[in-house]
């Protein structure tokens, strides 16, 4: 399996005193899970932008599919990468299929209308994350869940080999988390796509990914499995808190308590 | 393998991209030829039906001094189109209206089959270029000043063929002024304020035709130069003009006794003033004295009534 | 999926706006403050010596401000879509970006220069007015970028700069001018169709036109900005090149708008909106709906501009302002729970 991201000593500062990532190098071999996980202001997102090309001064390379990120024309890396943001409700309210369609916008003839083809990428990407009930709904009538999936459609639609989400679960109930989760693994053992996500939540992040990238607030980070990098001790010096570990199979889960919290005495 | 991508990706979609756009190109270049073989390439007109020659005898006057100095020319059977306030002489109230002096209006001039439009002053210079435009002679009036008034006279008669009328025109005017000058001559000037709006205050000041009317009739502008023609002044230099005589000009012609008292009332404020203590403020027919035109002397009559009135107790 | 706009569903709902529009355009050009008949009109110019009035009313007066008002309906109309998708903001219109001011202050230069010389037959306020507008542009342009590269708030708030500066500089010179001049400038600050050159119209019509299909090209892109420049990027638009064309188009378009007849208001602001509450807001559908919505509106306004206070006429910005006001009142009420942004 060859690596279809590769990073190797990256290095990018916001402005001369802060160093936000630092000598940076990880790979994910394709048709994996990848967790990226860290304190807030560790560079989680930072990272993901980089990796989806954002131009800024950096030293080291990224690699996308064997090939410098910088060489790819942003037609191009968006045919490999696909992004998951945040969820919203955009001015102008468009339905969800027409949501979804915008994923093929690349691929549309020349007056600007997409084939047959393109409609049915859209449909299943639609039937995939259970968003097809809600075909001709405006997006501002469903719940932050249910647009989440929708915009996970979209970046299924665009059919790239990559997908990158960044806290794909903020502000979604237990049932729209799990939901989301399985949905991506569900897309990588099928389809055999690329899943980097950042993620706060640590357990879920545990139970769903073939690797963890754990970003320090000093720069520090670790790549590996998740029961390699996940222990009471770097939790504890990554993030600050004290855990309490339990076992789930193959696993372990980590219940963070606070001072107070009735379980740390 | 990397530089491939970028060239990959752009030149598939690329040819479809550029295509579209040059097509568009090729289509506005080819609309913008089109036209001008259609319209020519020369400062043209509209393509339409050749001007009436100026002897077809139908005129349309766009302001109402043009419309007295007309009938004063003795055209009346050839003018067929006048504005609406154009009020005098009376047979001027029968004729087709085609809009008011501020708001013409150019179908109602076209459907009176005009040979010649007369227009009045650069707030209708646009109106005129328009008729222009579409092929209709037009002939463009300023009447600012006395002077004026009388070129155009002349340049109307020699339009419409009238020379001879025109000059006994000028020459009448003349004479009724000349007599108005010769009684008051010996007289002593007379201050004159003369308001055309009183919230905010604005006078006639000496850049204007009242001021001439208003010097034939004996008297002086009780205000100084100033930049605008119609100046708004303050109550300071109503003070200063020390006025011996205010004159407004009413346009609505009833009840001048009333509205003369009303103006007694108003103006009690600036006791100070000689034209307040010594009751000489004038309210008068506005008609008489807001066009410069073949009634002009009546204008300036009136004026000199206000001003000595002993002169004319007879 | 019926929903779905399709190509051919596109191509029918075009045909039969522009079928619509000539009706209307049609049907106007028989209403105004004289009666002309059509058989009058077909008679054509008159035998050499006598003129026919009918004929040289309904061609010199009535037809050339009836396609100038469908032009610059279909003009400002388009532009308020596009204003609308790039600041992704439901109260932009094309004036927003200063071309407003610009072209006032261009237009009350030129009138105050007293300039007298026609430039190829067009009187300089209309020149000086469109050399203000796209000048005015790219100024606003210029101070937006250095609160960074399309970054929308520094846009609009330079917009706002921009105009509000002009405007006092426009007072400053109307108190100084002369009152014959100023009463010229008013007039075209409120918006008025004259009739125009057949010639100025046709190229006026292949601009905006072309102006509209090089818009049309970038729609699908514009679909994909309205969710951000980030996630459109991430969709493979490429944002600099489509913002930099919808705006370099949408400036030129409505700079000839509003050269050749002042500053028609609400045209740009509601017909986006009224045609989006009704068919959705696909950037493909709402720009050729738009303009010629946009078109008919305007031929409309202008037909009552002319005739309700005969022989005055009204501004057609004061029209448009009465007409337009109550009518999207009544579309909102009725199709409120599709916008999201009046929640």
């Amino acid at each position: 399996m060859s690596s279809i991201i590769e990073v190797k000593d990256l290095t990018f500062a916001y402005t001369s005193q802060s160093t936000v990532l630092k000598n940076i190098s990880f790979e994910v071999k394709a048709g994996t899970f990848l967790a990226i996980a860290g304190p807030n202001g560790a560079g989680k997102s930072t990272l993901l932008n980089l990796l989806c090309g954002l131009p800024a001064k950096r030293s080291g390379t990224i690699k996308i599919d064997g090939a410098a990120v910088e060489s790819y024309s942003t037609e191009a890396l968006a045919k490999k990468i696909a992004v998951v943001r945040q969820e919203f409700i955009p001015v102008f309210d468009f339905s969800v299929v027409d949501t979804v369609m915008m994923a093929r916008t690349p691929y549309y003839g020349p007056i600007g209308f997409g084939s047959k083809t393109d409609r049915e990428i859209v449909n299943e990407s639609l039937k995939a994350t259970d968003s097809a009930q809600f075909a001709l709904r405006p997006l501002g009538s469903l719940s932050s869940g249910e647009r989440q999936r929708v915009f996970i459609a979209r970046a299924m639609a665009q059919d790239t080999p990559i997908l990158l989400l960044d806290e794909p679960t903020n502000f979604l109930d237990l049932k729209h988390q799990v939901g989301i989760y399985d949905l991506l693994k569900s897309a990588q053992l099928e389809k055999g796509k690329t899943i980097v996500a950042v993620t706060h939540d640590i357990n879920l992040a545990a139970q769903y990914c073939d690797a963890t990238l754990l970003l320090g607030a000093d720069g520090g980070y670790q790549h590996g499995p998740a029961k390699d990098v996940f222990s009471t001790e770097q939790i504890q010096k990554v993030f600050g808190v004290k855990v309490f570990a339990g076992d789930i199979g193959q696993e372990k889960f980590f219940l963070p308590l606070g001072k107070l919290a009735k379980g740390s005495e | 393998m990397k530089d491939h991508h970028k060239l990959i990706e752009d030149s598939q979609s690329g040819n479809s991209e550029m295509s579209k756009w040059c097509w568009l190109f090729l289509a506005m270049l080819c609309w913008m030829c089109t036209g001008f073989v259609i319209f020519g390439l020369h400062q043209g007109q509209n393509p339409g039906a050749p001007p009436l020659p100026a002897q077809a005898h139908r005129i349309v006057s766009m302001a109402p001094n043009l419309t007295e100095i007309l009938f004063a020319l003795g055209l009346e059977d050839e003018i067929v189109g006048v504005t609406l306030h154009c009020n005098y002489p009376p047979a001027a109230q029968s004729k087709p209206k085609v809009g008011t002096f501020w708001h013409p209006n150019i179908e109602a001039v076209i459907a009176a089959k005009p040979a010649i439009v007369i227009t009045l002053g650069i707030e209708q210079k646009s109106f005129a270029d328009r008729l222009s435009r579409i092929g209709y002679d037009c002939l463009s009036l300023n009447i600012e000043k006395l002077s004026e008034l009388f070129e155009a006279i002349d340049r109307i008669g020699t339009a419409v063929g009238r020379q001879k009328e025109a000059n006994q025109l000028v020459s009448d005017i003349r004479e009724k002024l000349s007599d108005i000058a010769a009684s008051v001559g010996k007289e002593n000037k007379v201050k004159v304020l003369w308001v055309v709006q009183r919230e905010p205050l604005r006078v006639a000041g000496r850049d204007t035709f009242i001021n001439e009317m208003i010097e034939l009739a004996g008297g002086e502008n009780a205000i100084g130069p100033t930049v605008y023609k119609y100046p708004p002044i303050g109550a300071e230099q109503v003070i200063a003009s020390r006025a011996d005589v205010i004159i407004e000009p009413s346009m609505t012609l009833q009840e001048l006794a009333a509205q003369q008292d009303n103006a007694l009332k108003y103006w009690s404020r600036f006791d100070n003033l000689p034209a307040v203590t010594n009751k000489r403020i004038y309210v008068i027919n506005g008609d008489v004295v807001s066009r410069l035109g073949p009634r002009l002397h009546q204008g300036v009559e009136t004026i000199a009534r206000c001003l000595h009135p002993g002169l004319f107790e007879n | 999926m019926s929903r779905q706009l399709t190509a051919k569903k596109l191509a029918v709902r075009t045909a039969a706006g522009l079928v619509l529009l000539m009706l209307a355009m049609a049907v106007c050009s028989f209403i105004g403050t004289e009666k002309v008949s059509l058989r009058a009109v077909l008679e054509g110019i008159g035998p050499q010596g006598t003129v026919n009035p009918d004929y040289e009313i309904f061609v010199k007066v009535r037809l050339p401000r009836i396609f100038l008002a469908a032009i610059v309906g279909a003009a400002l109309a388009s532009s308020g879509v596009i204003c609308q998708a790039l600041l992704r903001n439901p109260l932009a219109d094309p004036y927003i970006l200063g071309i407003s001011s610009g072209a006032g202050l261009g237009a009350i230069i030129a009138v105050i220069s007293g300039l007298n010389w026609t430039f190829a037959g067009r009187s300089p306020i209309a020149v000086f007015a469109f050399v203000g507008a796209i000048a005015t542009v790219w100024l606003v342009w210029f101070l937006g970028r250095l609160t960074g590269k399309f970054h929308i708030t520094g846009l609009l708030l330079a917009g706002v700069v921009v105009n509000t500066f002009f405007s006092a500089i426009i007072m400053f010179l109307t108190l100084v001018a002369k009152s014959q001049q100023v009463y010229a400038t008013m007039f075209w600050l409120m918006g008025y169709m004259i009739e125009e050159d057949f010639r100025v119209l046709w190229v006026a019509a292949g601009c905006v036109t072309g102006g509209m299909v090089a818009l049309f090209y970038v729609a699908a892109q514009l679909n994909a900005l309205s969710f951000g420049e980030q996630d459109a990027r991430s969709m493979g638009i490429n944002t600099a090149r489509t913002q930099i064309i919808a705006f370099a188009i949408t400036a030129f378009i409505t700079a000839i708008a509003v050269s050749l007849s002042g500053l028609v208001g609400f045209v740009g602001l509601v017909v986006p909106h009224a045609v989006r509450l009704v068919f959705g807001p696909d950037h493909r559908q709402l720009l050729p709906i738009s303009g010629i919505v946009g078109a008919i509106f305007l031929v409309v306004a202008d037909t009552f501009a002319r005739v309700i206070v005969a022989p005055a006429q009204l501004p057609v910005g004061v029209v448009t302002a009465i007409v337009g006001g109550p009518f999207f009142l009544l579309l909102l009420v009725k199709y409120s729970r599709k916008v999201s942004w009046l929640k």
